[in-house]
């Protein structure tokens, strides 16, 4: 195979890019987990003021993980599938619409934590030891979506060194 | 052959790691660092489980099963970094408990680890 720069760089193999981008999931997965968790702790015991973490701000979370697992659960294969393909024509476009609700769900779990840090956190002008419970929050989303994006580019790398990210 | 002080050395680093993780809860009279060990205990066999689950008689390096494993483990080690992080954060354990449970834990795993390379090397023929 002939190097893809000047200099004969040795690039990984994609068995090992691949356990890295899975590890990597697991790991953003558990910080922007650990993230809300120590906020929702914080205000539990340790708070200064008298707004605490409910339940409807682990809404967002819920839904964001629900997302992840919907769009990690499909087969890239079935996706590109046409009249001729081994999954028939039919399973395309209802592997397509599987895969919108889980995006619209991980966007949604994003959006609804935005909305709670605007409307709950920014608009009173809390100050800061409080307003790092909504902050946590949309933190927590976004590290999932991140670690959604790893674990779905990770398991569609494919074999003889081609990156197909193509979504 | 894996050596025999090397054996002992990761045998003398698994103990350190124990005595720093032990040392952390028993100075300020507050147990909750051990759940750092039982995390650290617990990383290494999402992956064990499932690679023998999923393949039990050929090598096989990806699938879903194996994925799921190393997803755990990649959960199970941050969750020992952000557990005792999280605790001191709000008060529960004391900082420097927190930093000697992160380094006894990091030294435990990083022990189990180099174990499992060392006995995986000398199985391979």
């Amino acid at each position: 195979m002939s190097h893809p720069f000047r200099i004969p760089v040795k690039l990984p193999s994609s068995a090992t890019c691949r356990s890295a981008g899975v590890y990597t999931s697991g790991a953003l997965f558990s910080l922007g987990f650990w993230f809300f968790v120590d906020a929702a702790v914080y205000s539990k015991v340790a708070n200064p003021g008298d707004v605490h973490i409910k339940f409807p701000e682990w809404i967002p979370l819920i839904c964001s993980v629900l997302g992840m697992l919907i769009i990690n659960s499909i087969e890239k294969s079935r996706l590109m599938a046409d009249s001729f393909s081994y999954s028939g024509g039919d399973v395309a476009w209802k592997a397509k619409l599987v895969l919108f609700m889980g995006f619209a769900m991980l966007a949604g779990g994003l959006a609804g934590s935005v909305c709670f840090l605007i409307l709950g956190y920014i608009v009173p002008e809390y100050p800061w030891p409080t307003l790092y419970f909504g902050v946590a929050n949309v933190i927590a989303n976004s590290l999932i979506m991140l670690s959604c994006v790893s674990l779905w580019l990770s398991q569609n790398i494919e074999e003889d060194y081609t990156y197909n990210l193509s979504l | 052959m894996a050596g025999l002080k090397t054996i002992i050395a990761l045998s003398f680093v698994l103990a350190i790691g124990f005595l720093l993780v032990i040392l952390s809860s028993a100075l300020f009279g507050n147990y909750f660092p051990l759940l750092v060990v039982a995390t650290y205990c617990l990383a290494p066999l999402p992956n064990a489980v499932c690679s023998r689950w999923s393949n039990p008689d050929d090598f096989e390096s990806t699938g879903p099963g194996l994925d799921l494993g190393r997803f755990l483990t990649g959960f199970f080690v941050v969750m020992g970094i952000a557990l005792p992080a999280a605790l001191a954060h709000s008060g529960i354990i004391q900082v420097s408990a927190m930093v000697m449970s992160i380094l006894g834990g990091l030294l435990i795993y990083g022990t189990i680890i180099s174990f499992t390379m060392f006995f995986q090397e000398e199985s391979d023929f």
